[in-house]
């Protein structure tokens, strides 16, 4: 688990915090400037988050209000973490590793619930249901969820099998639904072309970025809400993650896509709004324009234009 | 950092050597030390190696040689010795001559019914002359062993008069004839056999069953039922209506709290396991209290039945009697012809038995004769197939020695094959338990070590419980019901069959109540309702336990038979055998399926739970078939052990001989309360049990062979499977 990583916030000390991976090296002509909300952060505070005015009241399908997360008793994940996800659009969540972006993006389909002594406070919903209240069916709410993670993880079935996957534990039989599913959602990952003719072949014979594909496929088969990605091409090579980035424009016209990169170029070229996160705080928030050209803050610049993270 | 330190360590690079400047190194570098160099070991590990290689060659060569040279014909020798006897013989082994003894050889001579024994070691000084003649023959007889000779007859006796009528009046007249006469009296030989085992064997277990029936309808009678309480009909209607409202309440709840984020999702369950929970109560009372069970035999249809009874005996009796007649014609048509085969020391002929030794010895009697002195090549490979076909396919005689493996080779496969199918399911769920669902802690630790250790006790400890546990408690419950000591009072039954409702209830209750809302950690109160829901869920377990162990509503299945003093599951056989095998293998299946689904990854569950599959379904089509190579592996591995395992069988349910096949073409065709005869076991009691084991011991390397050959082919047919398995699961190389 990344966070592990963290340096403990409650009792931040700065020595610990230089020794960690999460790097801040003043560079260059940085040396002089005053990260004010990063040494706040670094300290223990949780300051409010720079939101821009196009993220204050969007049409929010998932709107996370004063998340906290604890692994553990102590180990405090997310601190207050505040934000909308607008409708149809796609929202990056950047941040150095350890900063809680995998964590927050894991709680909205309660993957967070498989780890032992998880504790979480506030609420997260979904198109205005709660996902935290007591007694949700985890097993309805990932339904409405699609997620691909990290490691393309396709399962040790056909290609046909692994796509029609969330529909058949579903318990749909008939084989014309799936196989126009199974066809449609192959079509949208833009993979169709390339497994039409091997379909009942294993899908561990695919190379990884069509491995990946094919977890996208089967991730948006079963209609999601929203479809979470987990650094999807953090273990693709170039080639393969530039199919992934121009699937994921296409698939935007369509799904809410919440996505989670730590390459700041790709968040730049695929989302539509981006959130940057530091050490489990939401530092700053707003159109991916802005962020990138005219941010707020100093930090996220100096963040994004890589002179520190 | 590898790198640095198994790479000598570079001088660093100075441009000008300056020595008055360099340091001197506190450790100075030596030359390799011997002890550095692994050429030893390489001999040591290499031979250790080589060691176990020839051990277990050896051992094949020996089984596998041994083993296929049992059959093959050997040639037989005339002796005449120094004493004037001459004698006919095969020779066995030979002793070279030592300071203490002489040279001498153990000739098989057979020809146990005059007397003779079947070996006898002659110092080769005392043979004048070995020859081999060309007319000696070897006659494997249905009774008494081997029998040597010289032929001479072939006689028809006539039934009336007793005068004989010769067919063959001297040697080259008996070879001629001998073949196709012998073929035919075999022939009848095996229709008479095939009728009194077949025709006049299910005519017995007709008038068997007949007989249980009436005795059956007898203990029924005799039984006071008023003692067993039943519903009257408006109570048993009650308790329908119960049943009934549950089926309902069922329904209309069945959508109750599965609503996302509904805060009734825990009522919801517990009235739907409450239902159920009250309709099983329900049934099993409706079923057990229902006002048409119980006996509704009088003494006067007991009367009517022994009538009956009677009838259809002598009806049985008629027919019995008629195949009997038939046989019996059959037999004696047989029994005239017949053979004079003469050995030479006291010029005996082969008599019929021991007994009446002036008869001579019927041409049925002879299941094979040899004339190994003159036989070429081609005759020898035929008779040394046909004796082991003779030993796959037929029916042991002469207290093993001969004869066939038949009844074994089934016994021992059918065994294998149950405690396989057994012990797989219940390691694989036990397994899966233990990894996906159990919280992983100390206890489940504790339970793994216990299971380990189970792997390490001695088997025959599992036979001593096998036999006290399945064969004596379990096997006489189902025989006759509970026993008198166990057996409950009728009104604590039926309270405890409440409380049992009750307590499971609220067993389910607890455990609903004491997982934490989700997103929280478990409080005090949980904790509290997660302990007290174990100890209600194991109360529950033994309320049950008595429940069935304990009802007065049960008086067995097979009570009529019991009660003549002839147990049919209460006693050893292949049933409880495989149950007790099963538990002795129970750990090999559990550690290598836990193995297996520890090796699933664990990207794989997360990809299933992302794709809203439930744990159940995460296991079922993810986690499961990702481990099935490994559990077949397991299921192998059982097998193997299994197979081999001798001497707990000992004790629950392998005998020495059973004519009986465990499966037949009679109802219920898989007869499990059957005792079996086991390879194993047959092994042991052909080497150290036999009246005549030294004629046995070949039959011991055969038998070990044979066993070997079939624990192969159990093995190489589940590997097989297991690789069609793996490259279902596997895709190509990635």
């Amino acid at each position: 688990m990344m966070i592990m990583d963290t340096p403990s916030t409650n009792q931040s000390n700065k020595t610990s915090g230089m020794t960690r991976s999460v790097a801040y090296e003043p560079k260059g002509d940085a040396k002089s400037v005053n990260y004010a909300v990063i040494d706040a952060i670094r300290n223990g505070a949780v300051p409010e988050p720079t939101m821009h005015p196009e993220v204050q009241a969007p049409d929010a399908v998932i709107d996370i209000q004063k998340f906290n997360l604890w692994y553990n008793q102590d180990a405090k994940a997310l601190h207050d973490v505040q934000m909308k996800v607008p409708r149809g659009a796609v929202t990056a969540l950047i941040g150095p590793s350890g900063c809680g972006k995998s964590t927050l993006l894991r709680s909205i389909n309660r993957m967070n619930d498989l780890i032992d002594g998880v504790r979480v406070d506030g609420e997260i919903t979904l198109n205005n249901s709660p996902i935290y209240a007591p007694s949700v069916d985890v097993i309805e709410l990932r339904k409405r969820l699609g997620m691909v993670f990290q490691k393309p993880n396709p399962f040790p079935m056909s290609i046909y099998e692994n796509v029609v996957y969330p529909l058949r534990i579903d318990g749909e039989r008939r084989k014309a639904v799936l196989d126009e599913a199974c066809e449609k959602s192959l079509r949208s990952a833009a993979i169709w072309d390339e497994v039409k003719d091997r379909l009942k072949s294993s899908a561990l014979g695919l190379s990884g970025g069509q491995q990946q594909r094919l977890c996208i496929a089967r991730a948006i088969v079963a209609d999601p809400e929203v479809l979470l990605l987990d650094e999807p091409c953090s273990a693709l090579d170039p080639v393969a993650t530039l199919k992934i980035e121009e699937l994921i424009n296409e698939i935007s016209e369509r799904y809410t896509v919440l996505i989670v990169t730590h390459n700041m170029q790709q968040a730049a070229r695929v989302s539509d709004f981006t959130a940057f996160m530091y050490l489990g705080r939401l530092v700053e928030y707003g159109p991916t324009a802005s962020i990138f050209q005219k941010p707020k803050l100093i930090e996220t610049e100096h963040y994004v234009s890589g002179r520190f993270g | 950092m590898t790198q640095s330190t198994l790479e000598p360590p570079k001088p660093a690079p100075t441009p000008e050597p300056q020595p008055a400047q360099v340091a001197k190194p506190a450790h100075k570098r030596r030359r390799t030390l011997p002890s550095a160099l692994g050429e030893p070991m390489v001999w040591l590990t290499g031979g250790a190696l080589v060691t176990c290689l020839v051990m277990i060659i050896l051992l094949f060569t020996m089984v596998i040689v041994n083993g296929s040279r049992t059959f093959w014909p050997q040639p037989i020798d005339q002796l005449e010795l120094a004493s004037g006897e001459t004698l006919l013989g095969i020779e066995t082994q030979h002793e070279e001559a030592t300071d203490q003894t002489e040279a001498r050889t153990l000739f098989r001579i057979g020809n146990r019914d005059i007397g003779q024994s079947s070996f006898r070691w002659i110092n080769d000084a005392n043979i004048l002359n070995r020859t081999q003649p060309e007319d000696a023959v070897m006659l494997e007889r249905e009774a008494w062993g081997i029998w040597f000779g010289f032929p001479q007859q072939i006689i028809r006796v006539d039934p009336e008069t007793g005068a004989p009528e010769i067919i063959a009046d001297d040697a080259s007249a008996y070879f001629d004839e001998f073949d196709a006469l012998h073929k035919q009296a075999r022939g009848d030989r095996e229709t008479v056999e095939h009728m009194k085992k077949h025709e006049l064997g299910g005519i017995n277990s007709l008038m068997d069953r007949a007989r249980m029936r009436v005795q059956q309808a007898e203990i029924d009678a005799s039984r006071d039922v008023s003692e067993l309480p039943r519903f009257n009909i408006f109570g048993w209607g009650a308790v329908f209506l119960v049943a009934l409202a549950c089926v309902g309440a069922f329904i209309r709840f069945r959508h109750y709290g599965t609503d996302m984020g509904s805060p009734v999702a825990r009522q919801g369950k517990l009235i739907r396991a409450t239902s159920t929970v009250v309709l099983v109560i329900s049934l099993v009372s409706l079923w057990v209290g229902s006002p048409w069970a119980g006996s509704s035999i009088s003494e006067s249809d007991v009367e009517q039945m022994r009538a009956e009874l009677v009838e259809t005996e002598a009806e049985l009796q008629a027919q019995y009697d008629e195949i009997l007649d038939e046989v019996r014609e059959i037999e004696q048509a047989d029994g005239r012809l017949r053979v004079t085969v003469v050995e030479p020391t006291t010029n005996q002929f082969s008599p019929t038995s021991q007994t009446l030794a002036d008869q001579r010895l019927h041409m049925s009697q002879i299941v094979r004769q040899v004339r190994p002195n003159t036989m070429g090549f081609g005759e020898k490979l035929g008779v040394y197939l046909s004796r082991w076909w003779e030993y796959l396919s037929t029916f042991p005689r002469e207290a093993n020695t001969e004869g066939g493996v038949y009844p074994v080779i089934m016994g021992t496969v059918l065994l294998t094959l149950l405690l396989t199918l057994v012990v797989t399911p219940m390691g694989v769920i036990a397994a899966l338990y233990l990894r996906e669902y159990a919280k992983q802690g100390f206890i489940t630790s504790m339970i793994r070590i216990a299971v380990n250790n189970l792997a390490g006790v001695p088997s025959i400890v599992y036979g001593v419980f096998g036999l006290g546990f399945f064969c004596y408690t379990v096997g006489s419950y189902v025989d006759v019901g509970p026993s008198e000591s166990t057996r409950m009072n009728v009104m604590s039954w039926w309270v405890l069959l409440v409380l049992s409702g009750v307590l499971i209830i609220g067993a389910i209750a607890t455990r609903l109540w004491s997982k934490p809302d989700p997103g929280k950690l478990p409080g005090r109160m949980n904790v509290v309702l997660q302990r007290l829901s174990w100890l209600v869920w194991g109360v529950s377990v033994v309320c049950v336990v008595m429940l069935v162990a304990g009802t007065p509503y049960f008086n067995g299945l097979f009570e009529a038979r019991a009660s003549k003093g002839t147990p049919t599951f209460g006693a050893r056989g292949l049933l409880w055998a495989s149950l007790t095998l099963a538990l002795l293998t129970l750990p090999v299946v559990i550690v290598a399926t836990e193995e297996a689904i520890a090796a699933v990854p664990n990207s794989m569950r997360e990809g299933s739970y992302g794709c809203g599959a439930s744990k159940w379904q995460t296991m079922r089509r993810i986690v499961l078939p990702g481990a099935l190579p490994g559990i077949l592996t397991g299921a192998i591995l059982a097998m193997a052990r299994g197979a081999g395992e001798v001497a707990p069988l000992m004790l629950v349910g392998a005998v020495k001989l059973n004519q009986d096949l465990p499966i037949d073409g009679e109802a219920p065709f898989l007869h499990a309360d059957r005792s079996f005869m086991h390879l194993g076991f047959h092994i042991y009691d052909l080497g150290f049990q036999s009246p005549d084991s030294q004629a046995a011991r070949p039959l011991v390397w055969t038998t070990t062979l044979l066993f070997l050959s079939i624990v192969f082919a159990l093995n190489l047919l589940a590997i097989v499977l297991r690789a069609k398995v793996r490259s279902r699961m596997a895709g190509p190389t990635v």
